[in-house]
Parts: structure tokens; sequence; C-alpha cells
């Protein structure tokens, strides 16, 4: 895991400390929560976990549910596998962490915020609760805020297991210390959330942009990127590339241009497809690659989501329906359980997935397929049951003929005869 | 809850009485309005929704789940528990609302005033049935029996058994004619597909299924010839409706049909072409296999007793028309005329002399004739179902000298492979994997013999069996005088041509009728059995003609015809619970055989050839019955939900009498993995069926918020997620209180009462350390100290002891203390036996000598 040399004119906001520390906290105390909320609704400020959330509405909802006590929780729990984005913006902006974090609590105003982290992550365990001690002794945290009067317990809660925990509702009842399964929205977290209580649930590099815009004002936010969808996320490019770690990409530029600050496709290789969003992303062919924004937007048009943020470069020597078999097995194995079509229908697709892959696939195969795949998407519980199908529909999109290989070599081969 | 814990206590609202000198009533009055209510307001702020485009009332914070139900809106779910919020798992309770992109979930979505809301949208039932079917393709377990699905009728096998192993055979054979009104006939001539299916045939031996109901239904003929007793019938029988229904053929469909409208309240007649009612029963079925006046005739009785009435000897088109019958007052029609024409072997030579229809065959050997020059030929036999085998059986016994059967698929794909044995051993013999290509004639074309050719198996056709192609070099010959035809039959529609407008036939020459409702194209004729299937078993026209006479009498009710085949679903029987034999640990217990007569004795008589049960014998073959129908039935949400939305085997099963579609519960579109879990029956009142669990959460979730033990949770993760114990402990080890709630909410039956099971113990008297415990803790004082140091126990089925006198005998213990019998006081003394006391409970014979 490494931060990539970014081209010039892009911005670095997310994996650069703050100058000053705590200098957007003390603007936010000044300005009064209400305020705080308007001014990341101004700059457009959307959460980066992938639900594309405006975070100050949210903030505003927390804050203006009737029950208390009011709670935030930072979202740490990166659990797709070779996706590292969280885990270097904390060991390089830490502060702007727990910045954000501290001004999210006092805006919707709760006395109590946690860090749901993975455990293996002890560097930047040990970090954030360093920088905590230190906000403590030096009065920022604490019983009384800078000096405001305003009481603010930050902790560091370490947390273990499923990949499910990553998922907001999940990661509430794992803090809770119960069986890591999503509850039905709504209502949102911002109602019934951490112990049934309002919760504020912000991804870590939501968090870290809001100390950002805080220091440096909501025009300054909106000038970078995509104006529907301003600022910057973390890119983590591996896969058949000259160079592979994480980059700080302004939203909307082209997937080609990501792919180009990595140094482009690794020597002697082309690129065939990118996988984008993780082990529920979807493929994007070569040919799309110049023409999609890496925005909410864009990438749904192609049949991708940002996701964790993962950016995986294939080349020829992969087979995509192989590929997506295995990633949609994966994401069946990693289900919790609770709903029927994520328990038994991302099984049923990883099974025909692989009836493709071994050449046994049915005339019913793909109808079956995407039928599947829609039931399952459109009675979805979370988004983990909701993307599952990505992998499949956008190899069947992109890459039909692969599916179909395999069938061809086995009527021609050894089982021929054999029919169904 | 709050305004209950707040409620003063008595006491107190005594104290304050005293001080202000108020009187009862006053204080009563005081209590009642002091007192705040525990319950939530009364009205909370009211608002309109649509659903299903009707407006109604829905209260504040109600979600959509709740105004639908309150205002009978059948929304399905299956983790929905009323007692708590709603769960969300099983994605069932979807619904359209105006406004949202995907489908909401309707247990936890509150209703919003003026919002709409569809429930019944062709999307929505389309995810629901996708999640059924996503459930059944994991759940490795049933609702009827195997015995039971595999039967074309669906009898309730088990019912039936447990009344015979309760000696009940009356009582058998009436639930047996719930849906087959003839015991004693299908006790003989069917093919029994259900025992092929038994699962007793994992432990030793399937049951003998059909010799059980055969045993039955022979004791109801036999109460009828020698007392008069009418044979049971299957339910009520209903008032007379006034509509006549004419049924043309008597056969076991046109049979079945008549009965059962008979026992509906209508009028019925049959018409019958033959001198004597049966059809193929009567003249297409050996009198050694179905005795014809004892069985037959009989078994019809239960049809001339209800009022129907036979007019033999007039054949439709014949002597009467399909128009006519309208014309003639019958309110309705039902052609039940089977499959009479024998198809044609399709070979040179075929016209020769000596080439004969097998039924033909078989009908002039029924009416008593004779074949001429029968004696002393050798025949051959075509085909390899059951009309070749009455063929061959029927020439050994008219006295051929040499009897040949040629089949051209394997034995095992023979529809009566289960006969041959018995065939060869009468003196037949048989060749598989052949089939003729020309008839040998002599100059008078007569038959001198038939040529074959082998045939070697390809891929499977649409039955599953493998078809069979000519491998050509491999002619031979084999001579012969006759050459029996019996490779099937078709149905002779050219009754259709006159006074039958609207009537139409398949490409494969059948009688075109609807699969359900029965109806041709003409109103008021419906159409079942061979004629309608071509020719099967007796079982499935037996079926057929009960479907149809259901769907006649809906039609003669006037019913919409289109809800038909919901009603036929919710007429077959629903097994009751049963428990008459716990499933596992058995004994291994061959199956009774009926004892066939030697084969040298019946090869030359007409008698049937197996000697029936007795009753003790009958008794405990239906005792091995392990009784595998699901608790649940009757109770189980996910039953009714699959039926609703054709998810249930039987319509998935598109073409059941071909043997294609799918085979079992769990095979569906999305058939693949499953889990098989062991079940837990250790606890004592909660049985645990894992395998028919569909992780809904219920149990989880009642048991932790309701009753607050937790013993249950989702455990493990993906698609071996189960809902169980912890660490799938026996529920013994878990804080279970045996309260009952899990089983009361399961949807299926994962989670069942447990049905009692008596348990002998024995007592090791070797190993006896004379401690005492047993004696001390007994609360019924069933062991005793004796007088010389010695644990003395008894026996209920040889009493040591005299129990009327030992009722006799005023004692008191724990147990008549709990029971209010007596006071504690002298139990101490009831503990103490004085052998004054004791003396008397001795029987004579065992006293003091």
């Amino acid at each position: 895991m490494k931060q990539l040399s970014a081209p010039k004119g892009w911005s670095r906001l997310l994996l650069t400390p703050p100058a000053i520390p705590w200098a957007a906290l003390r603007a936010a105390i000044a300005a009064g929560g209400a305020a705080t909320a308007q001014t990341l609704i101004d700059a457009g400020m959307r959460g980066r976990g992938g639900g594309g959330f405006l975070t100050g509405a949210k903030w505003r909802a927390t804050a203006q549910s009737d029950a208390s006590p009011k709670y935030v929780v930072a979202n740490a729990y990166e659990s797709d596998p070779a996706v590292f984005t969280n885990r270097l913006l904390l060991e390089k902006n830490a502060l702007g962490v727990i910045e954000g974090l501290a001004i999210a609590a006092l805006s919707v105003g709760a006395r109590e915020a946690m860090i749901g982290v993975r455990a293996e992550y002890s560097d930047a365990i040990r970090l954030l609760e360093s920088v905590i001690t230190s906000a403590e002794r030096e009065g920022v945290l604490g019983a009384s805020v800078l000096g405001s009067g305003r009481e603010l317990a930050v902790r560091v809660i370490p947390l273990q297991g499923s990949s499910m925990i990553g998922e907001e509702t999940v990661l509430l009842k794992a803090l809770a210390g119960k069986r890591g399964q999503p509850e039905q929205t709504p209502p949102y977290p911002s109602e019934v959330g951490y112990l049934g209580k309002p919760t504020a649930v912000n991804n870590v590099a939501t968090l870290a942009a809001v100390s950002w815009i805080l220091t440096n004002g909501a025009d300054a936010f909106k000038q970078i990127g995509d104006p529907a969808q301003p600022g910057t996320v973390l890119v983590q490019v591996s896969g058949s590339t000259t160079s592979s770690g994480v980059l700080e990409v302004p939203t909307g530029t082209s997937l080609a241009e990501i792919l180009a600050a990595a140094g482009g496709p690794a020597r002697g290789t082309t690129i065939k497809a990118l996988l984008v969003g993780g082990p529920s992303g979807g493929f994007v062919p070569a040919q799309l690659l110049a023409s999609t924004p890496y925005s909410c937007a864009g990438l749904a048009a192609v049949g991708a989501h940002i996701g964790s943020g993962g950016l995986l470069a294939l080349d020829g020597s992969v087979a995509i329906p192989e590929l997506a078999a295995m990633l949609t097995r994966w994401c069946a194995d990693e289900a919790c359980g609770k709903t029927i079509p994520c328990r038994i229908g991302t099984r049923r697709l990883a099974e025909i997935g692989q009836r493709f892959v071994d050449g046994l696939a049915g005339p019913e195969d793909e109808s079956r397929l995407h039928a599947l795949a829609a039931d399952v998407s459109d009675s979805a519980l979370c988004a983990h049951e909701r993307l599952t199908p990505s992998p499949l529909l956008t190899g069947m999109r992109y890459f039909k003929h692969e599916f179909y290989l395999a069938n061809v070599e086995q009527t021609s081969g050894a089982v021929a005869g054999w029919s169904k | 809850m709050a305004g209950l814990m707040e409620r003063p206590a008595s006491g107190v609202i005594a104290a304050d009485a005293t001080a202000v000198q108020t009187t009862p009533e006053s204080q009563a009055l005081e209590q009642m309005l002091s007192t705040r209510s525990p319950q939530r307001p009364q009205r909370t702020p009211t608002f309109y929704v649509e659903i299903d485009g009707k407006q109604l009332e829905a209260f504040e914070g109600q979600t959509i789940l709740e105004v639908c139900r309150a205002n009978g809106i059948e929304v399905p779910t299956l983790c929905y528990d009323p007692k708590l919020p709603g769960f969300g798992a099983c994605r069932m309770c979807v619904v359209d609302v105006d406004g949202c992109d995907s489908p909401q979930i309707s247990c936890s979505a509150k209703a919003e005033p003026a919002a709409v809301i569809a429930t019944q949208t062709d999307r929505l039932r389309e995810i629901r049935r996708t999640n059924l079917e996503l459930i059944f393709s994991d759940h490795n377990a049933y609702c009827l029996p195997p015995c039971q699905n595999k039967c074309p009728s669906h009898i309730d096998i088990p019912g039936f058994l447990k009344a015979n192993a309760e000696s009940q055979f009356r009582e058998s054979a009436r639930i047996f004619k719930r849906t087959i009104p003839f015991p004693s006939i299908l006790g003989r001539v069917c093919p029994a597909p259900c025992e092929d299916h038994c699962r007793r045939d994992e432990v030793d031996e399937a049951i003998a299924i059909r010799d059980s109901h055969r045993y039955a239904g022979d004791q109801v003929l036999k109460s009828m010839w020698d007392e008069g007793i009418d044979p049971p019938l299957p339910f009520e029988l209903q008032p007379k409706t006034g509509k006549r229904v004419a049924v043309v053929g008597s056969g076991p469909a046109g049979a079945s049909a008549a009965y059962y409208l008979l026992v509906a309240g209508h009028d019925v007649t049959i018409f019958e072409k033959d001198p004597e009612p049966g059809g193929m029963l009567r003249y297409g079925i050996p009198q050694y296999r179905l005795p014809k006046i004892e069985v037959l005739d009989g078994e019809y009785q239960s049809i001339t007793r209800l009022g129907g009435r036979f007019e033999c000897g007039k054949m439709l088109g014949r002597d009467f028309t399909t128009a006519d019958l309208k014309a003639q007052g019958y309110d309705a029609v039902i052609v039940a005329i089977g499959c009479y024409d024998t198809n044609d072997l399709g070979i040179p030579g075929e016209d020769a002399e000596g080439v004969i229809d097998g039924l033909d065959y078989l009908h002039t050997a029924a009416l008593g004739l004779e074949y001429p020059n029968h004696e002393g030929s050798r025949v051959v036999v075509v085909g390899g179902g059951y009309t070749s085998m009455d063929c061959s059986r029927t020439s050994i016994r008219l006295g051929a000298k040499e009897v040949t059967l040629v089949y051209r698929r394997d034995m095992k794909d023979m529809p009566a492979a289960d006969e041959v044995h018995e065939m060869i051993e009468e003196g037949g013999r048989a060749i598989f994997q052949a089939g003729p290509i020309r008839v040998i004639v002599d100059e008078k074309n007569r038959v001198k013999g038939l040529e074959f050719i082998r045939m070697q198996l390809g891929a499977p056709d649409a039955s599953g069996r493998r078809r069979p192609e000519p491998a050509p070099g491999t002619e031979f010959i084999i001579e012969c005088d006759r050459i029996l035809k019996a490779i099937g039959q078709g149905p002779d529609m050219t009754w259709a041509s006159v006074g039958a407008d609207g009537i139409a036939t398949t490409k494969n020459g059948r009688l075109k009728a609807d699969a359900v409702t029965f109806q041709t194209g003409r109103d008021g004729v419906f159409g079942c059995g061979d004629v309608r299937n071509g020719a099967t078993t007796v079982v499935a026209s037996v079926a057929d003609g009960r479907r149809c006479a259901y769907a006649a009498d809906a039609y003669l009710q006037g019913l919409d015809l289109g809800e038909i085949r919901t009603r036929q679903t919710l007429a077959e029987p629903q097994p009751e619970f049963l428990s008459i034999v716990p499933f596992t640990g058995e004994m291994k217990e061959p199956r009774r055989r009926m004892i066939a007569l030697d084969a040298d004795e019946r090869k030359h008589d007409y008698i049937q050839y197996e000697i029936p049960y007795s009753k003790s014998e009958a008794m405990a073959e239906s005792t091995r019955c392990l009784q595998c129908t699901c608790e649940a039935i009757g109770f189980c949400d996910l039953r009714r939900l699959g039926i609703e939305y054709g998810t249930t085997l039987k319509t998935l099963e598109k073409d059941h009498l071909n043997g294609a579609g799918f085979r079992s519960i769990t095979e569906n579109r999305w058939t693949g993995a499953n889990h098989d879990y062991v079940r837990d029956d250790s606890h004592a009142f909660i049985l645990r069926e894992p395998s028919r669990c569909i992780d809904c959460g219920r149990c989880a979730n009642v048991c932790a918020e309701v009753v607050g033990a937790a013993c249950y949770d989702f455990m493990r993760t993906g698609f071996d997620t189960l809902v169980t114990t912890p660490l799938d402990m026996s529920l013994n080890e878990s804080p279970c209180v045996s309260c009952g709630r899990c089983a009361e909410t399961c949807p299926t039956g994962a989670l069942m009462p447990k049905p009692r099971i008596l348990t002998k113990f024995e007592v090791d008297e070797s190993r006896c350390i004379l401690c005492g415990i047993c004696v001390d803790v007994c609360p019924y004082d069933a062991l005793r100290s004796g007088f010389d140091f010695e644990l003395a126990h008894t026996d209920r089925s040889e009493p040591m002891i005299d129990l009327i006198a030992l009722a006799k005998i005023e004692r008191t213990s724990e147990a008549t203390f709990i029971r209010g019998e007596s006071n504690w006081e002298n139990t101490v003394a009831g503990r103490r036996h004085d052998p004054a006391r004791a003396l008397p409970v001795l029987p004579s014979n065992l006293r003091a000598k």
C-alpha cells in the first residue's frame, strides 16, 4: 500500500493534514451546528461511503430528531479485499478525520463519538489514539471542547469479523456488540441508530473533507471535480498497471486518466477492462474508459459504482466469467444471511456463473441470470445484496462471448452428446 | 407499561381513604379515575392512504402492513410476527409505493398521508415467486410424504396406514375413499408408484402400501356381502341438487367421476357400451388379477347404493350423441370412454391372419369365450405395458405352448416390470431390446413367424428413458402362430363427428379437454381419463375422474371455473397430526409379502393367485410406516404461499404424466447446492427440524425480545446461515424455558411441539447399590423399599401387587398432596409402610405361604 504521486492540478485535500490544527473545529463552533450543516449542503458535500447522500442533510436530520442522547460514528471499517484507502487516510490524516468527527458531533448535538475501525489497522489505531489523547490534554476534546463548554468524548473501537460490518446499520450493531446484520431502512440511523438513538454515520473520508471545507470554504470545494458531486475521492489502483497504490482523484476524472496516473498498463500488456468498485463492482471495458467519468452518475450509467474505491485493471489474460463467478461467490459467502434473496439468491447467481465457467450452462441460464439479478436487487435490504449481481451483469453486458466459450468447448470436445 | 408501574399499591389507597373518611364506593371510583391507563392514547391522528385503489384510514405511526392487515388486504409475510417490529428478512411483504424507485418493505415502511400503494402488481408477484422458489431450492424437506406425492391421486397414505395399524379398517377404507372410491380394486391392479418412493426403503424395505389398502377394502366388501353394511362414505352425503349428470363410460375414470358426483348430491346415469359395467377393469384386466364378481361388482355397488344407475349396451356415437344427452335434460356430460383402439405395429404383413389385437383377445377371454385353436399355439406378445403382461399370462392360462414377450426397451424401463418374474415363473419367456420389423406369412397369409431387430439404447427422451434405436445387422426371427399386439392404445373418436359440435381432438387423436377444468370445447361436456390422457394406469384414471367430478360439480353450482384450480388444491386431503412411530432408530423389519400360489398351479387357473393378509399381518405391516408427513401441514405458511404463488411441486411439474418436469420440492429454476441438517429431538417438548427452517428469524426474535431467553440466533454466514441454538447445541443445554413460543411462531415445521412417545425403562438390578435415591425421589411411589432391605419394583403388565387393593389404601404422598387430595401433615406417616397395611396388596397367590 502506497500513495501514488498524482498529476499536477489534482487537489490533495484528504491526504494532507490541516495546516492549522483545530482551526476548522473552532470555525464550526463559532458558526453553530445549523450553519455548519448548511455550509456542507452549500458545498455539495456528498458522503464518500458509497451512498452519496448529502452529508449536511444527514446531520440536520440527526440534529432535528427528538430522541436523545445522540451519537456520531465514523466508519473506518473497509472490508473489500485489496482496498486500503481508509487505512492510508487514517495514517496520513488522522487529525483531519478526528477534527471532522468532532465537528459532526457538535453539529448534531452528540456528546459521544466513535470511530469503528478494523482491528488489523494497528498503526492507524495507535495514531488515532495518540491524536485523541493529545487533543484531550490540550482541552480540544473532553469536558469543554475548545472552551465552548460543550462536552465530547471520542473513542476508537477496533472491530473484527464479517466484511458486512462496513455497511452502516451493520456497523451500528457491531458497535453495540450484536450480530452484524443490517436493519431495514427507513427508519434511517439519523432517527434510530446506535442503541436505537439518533446517530450520524459518516465515512472517514467524508469527515476529512468536512475539515477541509470548514477551513477553506464551500466555494473553494465546489471548484474541485464534478459539480454534481464536488471534491476528491480516494481510489486504489491495482492489477495490471505499471504502478499500484492509492490516488486522490477529483470526482469526474475519466477512468482513462486515472489509469494513466497509475502509469498506464503494465509493460507488455493491454488493458481489457477495469473492475470498478471492488468485489461487487462492475466491469468497464477498455473502449469506455475515456468516456466514463469517475462519479456516482457516470459509473452507474455503465453498471459500476464507486463502492470502496477499488479499481482493478484486467489484461487479456483474465477470463471475465471466471472472475465474475468468483467475485459473486465471495459476496455470497460474505453475506450475513438475513434476507432470503441474499442468502440463497446470491449463491444461486454464483452457481449460474460457475455453470458458464464450466461450460455447463443450459439454454435458459442467461435469462435466469438476468431475472434473478433483477429480483435480488429489487428486493434488496442493503447495498451488498443490491450490488452483488454487478460483476456477472456487466460481464454479460460487455463480454458475453466469453461466457459461451466454455460451452462451445464442451459441446465440441470430450462430452459431446451431453444435453441438458 | 409506565402507567401500570405507577399504579399505587392498595395499602396506600387505604391510608388515604382513612384520612379523608370516604366511602368504599368513592374509593373505588377514585382509584379508577386516578389510575392512568397503561394503553397508548385511544386516538392518534388519522389520515387516508390509497391501497389497491381503496381509500383506507390509517393511524400515524402504522406501518403499511398494519394498515393492510387492519383492512383485510392480504400481504404475504414469512418473517413478520405481530408481537414484534418488522424484521425485513423474508422480502415477501414488498409493496409498490408511488414515487419510490424500488419496492418498499411494508412491515417496516410507515404509511404516509395520501400515499398510493399497490400490493399485487405482476412485478411484486414475480419477486415473491422468486423468493419462494429460492426457499424451496434449499428446503430439503417435504410436506406430503414422498409416497403420497408420487401417487397420481395423492391418497393420504400415512393416514390410512395409521388406521390400519390400529385395526380401524373401515376408517382406513374411508380415508382411502376420499381420493379413490375403490380400495380393493386398486389393491389388486395398481402399479403402486408410491412404494417406489417409500422412505422405509432406506431402513429396510418399502411398506406394502397396496396390499395394505387391499386388506382394508376387502374388509369393507366382506361386511357388505356378509352383513349388508353399506361401504363408508368419504364425506358427508350432500343433499340432492336436482342436477342430472350423464357419465359416458363406466371404467375407472367414469366410475370415479360418478362416485364423487353422487356424493356431491347430483343425479348420475352411467352409459356403458358393453353388457356389464367396468370398462377396462372388466374386459381388459384378467380374472386372476381382479375377480369380477367378488371385487369389481362389490366395489361398483358403492355407486349403485348411492343411487347411480348404469345403462349398459349403449355406446356413444352408435346409440346416442352428446347433443342427445343434453336434449334429454342432462345438465352436464362427462366423457370417459377410455382407449380401445390398439396401435398398429406399422410393419409389413400386419394384416396377416393370426395378428391379433391384444385388447380384443383379452375381451374375448374375459367374456369366458375361447380363442379358437389357441391351445398348443406359439404366441408372441409385443409390448411392455400391463396389457402385454395380461396377454402373456392369459395366453399361458389358455394353454398356449410357447409364450414370448418382446419389448423394445430394457426391462427396467418397462411399465409392467414388476410382473415379469411372475410371468416367467408361469412358463413364459421375455426378450428385451428388440423390435418387430416384418411379419412372416405362409402362402395363405397366415402368420408363420415374426422378424425382429435388436435395439440399442440412445439418448434419453422426454420420459427420461433412453430411446431405442435399431442396430442394423442384428435381425432374428421367432417362429410363431399368433402375434398379440399390445403396444398401447388410442381413443376411438369417431363419435365426435356427429352431434358433438365444438368437440375437438388433439394432434395425438385424443379428446381435447382442459387439464384443470376438464372442459371440452362444448359447454357442459367434460372429458377425463384415458380418452384425454392416452392409455395410463388405473390409478391415474381414477384421479382424473375425481378431479373432473370436482370441476363438473363447480360447473353445476354455477361457480367460476377459473377458481377450480384453487378448489382442487384445497380439496386434496391434508394428513392429520400423526405420531405412531418415531422416525429414527427403526428396527429392521422386512416387509410382509403376500404368498403367491405355486406357478404350476396358478398357470392353469384364473383364480387370484395371491393369498391375502391375515388381520394381524395387515396391522403389523401398516405399523412399519414411518409416518413421514410433515407435522406442520395445514399450518405451514410456506406451503400456503407456495400454492398461492404456484411454486409447489404439483404446479411445477409441467408434464408429470410423462415423467418429465421437476422431480422434487428442491427442484426449480434455482436448483443448486442445498443443506441437509440433522433433526434435534433431544428436547422433551420441542422438536427441531432444521432442514425445514427458512431462516426467517422469528423464533430468534420472539425468544430474545418477548421471552428473554435468547436460545436462538443466526449462525454462520452466507448461504450456510442457519437460525439455530448457540454452536448448534442441543436445545436442552440452551437457556430454554420450554415456553413453546418458538414453535408457535415458526411459519413452517422447523420447530414443532413434540409428539409424546411412550418410553419403557429397565432396571439393571446387578448394578443397584441399594442407595434408595430412586425411592426417595419418585413422586408416584412407583418404587419402594422392601422389608428385607431390597428394592421392590413391579411391572404394569404383570402386576406383582393387587392394584385394586392398592387403590383402596389411604396413603399420602407429595403427589396426592399436590393434587389437593390430602394435607401435608400426614405425609411423613404415609411414606412409612408398615407391614400390616402393605400385606393385602399382594395377590392371593403370592401371599405368605
